[in-house]
């Protein structure tokens, strides 16, 4: 049995009214892959935001490397290791490779190194020959593809994948399928919320459920 | 052809080189420059926050801010003249008449353009923007920076019509300028004392002039928007 990597204690979120999460817990194991399945508006979005540090909560706790933090202290720190994957990702309005290299230099890697990383990375997206291409002429394939390698190149100890193959087809949807497999076999630990049933069905996945407010590990 | 002979005349002016013509057009185009260098990062930054940051009294501030846009510009300058004469507040700076005090003026009209253009290229900015930076890796500042800079042909047109307001004010530049040739006279005060004296080639040539800036201001962003979109 792997140790914990990241947990959530005691979580409650509400938007207005609607409760979300109300005393919710989560347990992640390092080095493991989850898929987050539930019905739309259970929350698996929130849920991986407020994992990320994007979404504020009421109350809870959470406990990364055995660092523990109120949910609305999100310690500035793990977001150096911590990274989030927008649905429909966004990517900044310069070339593919700028974007590749915006979180390296973050990071603090020095320019020759996140050379290499990026060409690396680009490669194993299958996006070499498209490194000067300014995003808005990439396909929606391409451009999932894109956010994957910006995400793989900072080698996070937590990544949190939003509906990685939503709005692909064909192609463009069996290469993302392949990229996410990979990520989780390459010993990170990946949370994917999804509804694909191929993701799903993934045998290296652990199954997380969220519904009644709650998250349920297991089938 | 009334209109013929001063024309002539003032491309003759511009052509010739005539000093004094030149001086005129230098200080406009220094002082503006100065005004909008110095007050554009408080300006940018200043809509940023208030686009991002949620306070008591945003609401009443973005009024203010919008209302300060049809302020006229001979109000900033009573103000402005107020605060640097010799009995106001700042007076012991003695700045008053001085192409300084013109500066202060010009980057108190400035202002609100730049602020106004910001909150609303920001408030216009895909909120993944801010989001997929801070995800990356990047602190608060840093986000925000990618922010204005996914934005920015929002933010060059801010820089760029407060620059434009600024470079063909009267109002303000007569007040606390005072139009004093040599020193403080800039393009539109000397359109308007030149025409008040009949001498129409120098204010024809001085009009030419802010007509030629304001289109190579407007030439200019439309370049850097055609580079950075980088099509």
């Amino acid at each position: 049995m792997s140790a914990s990597l990241f947990m959530v204690e005691g979580l409650a979120k509400r938007f207005g009214d609607r409760v979300l999460f109300d005393g919710a817990r989560l347990s992640l194991e390092s080095g493991s892959g989850y898929v987050l399945t539930g019905a739309n508006g259970t929350g698996k979005t929130t849920l991986l935001r407020i994992i990320a540090g994007l979404e504020p909560a009421e109350t809870g706790q959470l406990i990364f490397r055995s660092q523990s933090s109120p949910v609305a202290d999100y310690p500035e720190i793990w977001r150096q290791e911590i990274v989030y994957v927008h649905q429909q990702p966004y990517l900044f309005h310069t070339t593919i490779e700028m974007n590749l290299e915006y979180g390296l230099a973050r990071h603090g890697v020095p320019h020759t190194a996140r050379q290499v990383r990026v060409h690396e990375a680009l490669t194993w997206a299958g996006l070499g020959d498209r490194r000067e291409v300014p995003p808005h002429k990439l396909s929606g394939g391409e451009q999932q593809r894109a956010a994957l390698a910006r995400a793989k190149v900072l080698d996070p100890t937590l990544l949190l994948l939003d509906e990685p193959t939503a709005n692909l087809d064909g192609d463009a949807r069996r290469q993302v399928l392949e990229l996410v497999t990979a990520l989780c076999i390459e010993n990170h630990t990946v949370v994917v919320a999804s509804h694909d049933p191929e993701i799903i069905r993934l045998a290296i996945l652990n199954r997380l459920h969220v519904s009644d407010r709650r998250i349920e590990a297991g089938d | 052809m009334e209109w013929l002979e001063p024309t002539r005349e003032a491309f003759q002016l511009l052509f010739s080189g005539d000093a004094g013509l030149w001086q005129i057009i230098w200080t406009s185009l220094w002082c503006s420059a100065a005004a909008i260098m110095l007050i554009a990062p408080p300006s940018i930054g200043l809509g940023f926050l208030i686009s991002k940051v949620a306070f008591p009294g945003r609401r009443a501030l973005v009024v203010l801010i919008q209302a300060l846009l049809s302020f006229p510009t001979v109000v900033v300058g009573l103000v402005v003249y107020m605060l640097l004469s010799r009995h106001g507040p700042l007076g012991f700076l003695k700045l008053l008449f001085t192409p300084q005090a013109m500066i202060i003026g010009y980057m108190v009209i400035a202002l609100p353009v730049l602020v106004v253009f910001v909150l609303s290229a920001v408030q216009g900015a895909d909120p993944r923007v801010y989001e997929t930076a801070r995800s990356l890796g990047a602190g608060r500042h840093r986000a925000a920076i990618t922010t204005l800079f996914e934005v920015r042909f929002g933010v060059m047109a801010a820089v760029f019509n407060g620059f434009g307001r600024v470079v063909s004010e009267v109002g303000c530049s007569i007040m606390v300028g005072g139009n004093i040739g040599g020193l403080t006279r800039n393009i539109p005060t000397a359109i308007a004392l030149e025409t008040s004296k009949g001498e129409f080639a120098q204010g024809i040539a001085l009009g030419f002039v802010l007509i030629a800036v304001a289109i190579g201001v407007n030439v200019a962003l439309a370049w850097l928007q055609g580079r950075g979109g980088l099509e």
